[in-house]
Order: structure tokens, then sequence, then C-alpha cells
């Protein structure tokens, strides 16, 4: 069950469109997972339309615009898109990916293994920036690390812990330079996880600290 | 910024309607079904001025605000049967197409690439949040397994299919070129891709 959500500042700047693109996609792939939020959404959409369409005196050149408007045809109805995929594979498993980020599955690089049975494959954001999918396997642990930056995450599949709480599918964790966690996943079927990280993790624990020079290679 | 925020699993907010909620809606169904112009003018003549209020606050020129109610109204008039209003008021929906083209504008105006947009963000003129079976069904199908199974459509309900998703036809004009109401073709078009999902569904 999901127990994490977006706050009610996220939420609310994601229904005026003013949330950074980043965290608006992420957001929406949560939304997608949610109906909780697709609900409180639902709810500050109404509320913002109803706070932002005031009234206001009608405007002469309103009318050459609706004259304009009605010698427009109807919009055709696409056709039916079969290209676009709905799921990414890692070794044979099919995993789920939530509506909004399916337009950046093509986008996404291969596979490959880091420390401690993760697996990681980036995903080109643009102009946004880079995510990862990340998958842990059964007893795969990311070393204990803070962030320069923030770190958000959606748990696509399966169920994960961190040292500070314990998630599950659909699950949407914002985290930042005051958290310390080391991701890792005991549950039988591992754990999917898409991530964007606008600064290079801060390794902060034993031997892994030896990584922070190298740190832009892994999850950035 | 904490951890993710649990919420309440049960919360309800019902939100008051605005006055003209029902009127609207039912000009909009006039639109979608109709093409009706007068039912069109009624809704840009309650919508266009505020959304010019709203677009002035946020383009703050007025060329650019008159593009962005220009083009929130144009969605309206060819889009008008994406409106369900079980999902929402005309307002909220009317609101949240122009906050879409906001989001797209801004970004066009900061040279952003189009590596984001509003459609993925926010599917609120997409034709498949209009109905979430087909939108099932679409995912599932490929155009290959599609060919086998078309045939095995009854007539009646292949002619509609094809009319709409490979001439791109609406269903008005379907409807209006078998001279055969509005609702049979949407019902025919429900049947069909139900019964395609379920050939689908059986294959696998
Ligand atoms: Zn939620």
């Amino acid at each position: 069950m999901i127990k994490y959500h977006p706050s009610e500042q996220q939420l609310l700047q994601f229904a005026e469109g003013t949330l950074p693109a980043a965290e608006s996609l992420m957001l929406s792939a949560h939304c997608d997972m949610c109906t909780v939020c697709q609900e409180r959404l639902r709810y500050h959409s109404e509320n913002m339309a109803k706070t932002s369409l005031h009234d206001e005196a009608d405007n002469p050149a309103l009318d050459r615009m609706l004259a304009n408007i009605i010698q427009q045809p109807e919009a055709e109805r696409p056709s039916l898109n079969y290209s676009s995929p709905s799921t990414i594979e890692l070794d044979g498993r099919r995993f789920a990916v939530p509506r909004a980020l399916r337009r950046y599955i093509h986008k996404t690089g291969n596979w490959s293994s880091l420390v401690g049975k993760l697996w990681q494959a980036p995903v080109d954001l643009g102009d946004i920036g880079m995510a990862h999918f990340i998958y842990m396997e059964k007893g795969g642990r990311v070393p204990e690390h803070t962030h320069k930056g923030s770190e958000l995450t959606l748990v696509i599949n399966g169920e994960f812990s961190d040292g500070i709480a314990d998630y599950d599918s659909g699950d949407f964790i914002a985290m930042n330079g005051s958290h310390t966690h080391a991701p890792g996943s005991d549950a039988d079927e591992g754990c999917l996880v898409f991530s964007i990280v606008d600064k290079p993790l801060h390794f902060t624990s034993g031997l892994a600290r030896l990584l922070n020079p190298f740190s832009h290679l892994f999850f950035k | 910024m904490l951890v993710g925020i649990p919420v309440e699993a049960n919360q309800s907010r019902p939100v008051k309607p605005i006055e003209c909620a029902d009127e609207m809606s039912g000009y909009l169904v006039e639109v979608a079904s109709d093409r009706s112009k007068v039912a069109f003018s009624k809704i840009f003549g309650y919508f266009a001025p505020r959304l010019r209020s709203y677009a002035l606050k946020q383009m703050g020129n007025e060329a650019l605000a008159m593009e962005l109610v220009q083009d929130t109204m144009s969605n309206v008039w060819q889009k008008a049967h994406l409106f369900n209003s079980e999902k929402g008021s005309p307002s909220t929906w009317i609101f949240t197409i122009a906050r879409n083209i906001r989001f797209d504008m801004l970004r066009k105006l900061q040279n952003r690439k189009e590596d984001i947009c509003s459609d993925d963000l926010w599917p609120v003129l997409c034709e498949q949040t209009a109905d979430a079976n087909e939108t099932s069904l679409e995912e599932q199908v490929t155009l290959e397994q599609l060919g086998h199974l078309f045939d095995a459509l009854p007539v009646k309900q292949r002619v509609v299919i094809e009319a709409i998703y490979i001439d791109g036809k609406s269903q008005q004009e379907v409807a209006d070129e078998l001279s055969i109401p509005l609702g049979t073709v949407k019902s025919r078009t429900r049947l069909a891709l139900q019964r395609l999902k379920d050939m689908i569904d059986d294959h696998d």
C-alpha cells in the first residue's frame, strides 16, 4: 500500500503548472499509481479553476477570436498509436511503467551492473536532466549516502527500506542534504525504482567514501 | 522537506460546483455532438473573458495572453468530445487546458526542447483519458495482432472501427455516413474494442 505521497505544496504547484519539470514528471507518475493523489489533484484543480478564472470585462478582440475559432473543423481523431511500449525489461522480467514515464522508455539506456546486486539503466530526460531506473536484487544495497542536491524516487515495483522507512510500490520519496540513508531491498522479488538526482550523491560511511570522487559515474 | 508525506487515505473534500456548471456542461455536449455554434458562443462568452484575465496575469503581455485564450478555446471547440462531466466541472476542464498550454508556451519561450510536454504531465486532452477500457486495450495490442483479429469482428462493428481508427473519422461523421444514431456508433465501438480485448486475452 502507498504510504508516502507528495506534500500539499508540491501538489498545489503541480496543479498550477509551476512545479519544476523534473518534480512534475515524478508527481505525474505517482498520480498514475495513486488514487488518493488523483483525488487531491482533482480537488486542487477544481479550486484553482474557481480562483483563477475571475470575471472580467468583455474585450472587442474576443469577438473576432470567436468568429475565427468556429470556422475551424473538429479535431481529427488520431488513429491508435501502437508504437509506444509500456514496459521495461530486466533479465527476462517485465515491469509495467506508469503512463507519465512511457515517453522515456525508448530513451532508456542499457542496464549495467553496479556494486552489490544493484542494476541501473540511465534515462535521458533531455534538458530536464538525467534519471535512472535502479533495480535492487534481494539483499542489494546502495552504500549509505547523503545528497548535495535533491533526490526524487518513485517505487515502480517491489519493496525496499533505507534505514528511515519502509517503502512499497507507488511510494514517492523526496530526499535532500538533511537526509542520510542506505536504500536496499530484502524482498524476494527485489525492487525497481525510478530516481532523479540533480547532484552527485555523497557517500558517508566506510569504504564507500572512496567512491565519492567517482560518484557522478554512479546514480547520476 | 520530509521524506514524503503520509496522507489520510479516505479524505474527501467536496468542491462546490460553480453556479452554471450544469448549463455549461450541456453546451459542451451540444458542441461535441452537433458542432453547435450557438452553444459554443455561450461557452466562449462566459469563459473567454475569464481566461483572458488569467492569461494576462500569467503571461504579462496582451499578445501572449490572447494567444493563450485562443489556443485554449480552439481546443474546447475542436475537442469538446473529450469533456467528461463525471471527471469534473467544465471550468476545471477548461482551466486545465489553459494551464497545459501555458506550460508549453513558457517552455517554448525559454527555448526548451520538447523533452517534456504538458500532455505527458497532465493527460487532459488525450483520447485515451476518454475511456479507460480503450486505453488498456491500446496498450496491449500490436498492429499485427490486430490485423488477424479484425476479420473476426461482426461486420457492423468492423465498419465502425475502421472508419474511426483507420480513416480517422469522428464518431459523429460515422453516424452521419451510416445514418445511425451517435449512441449506436459509440456502443458498437465499445463492443468491438471489448471483443478485440477478449480475443487478445484468449491469445495469451
Ligand atoms: Zn499519493
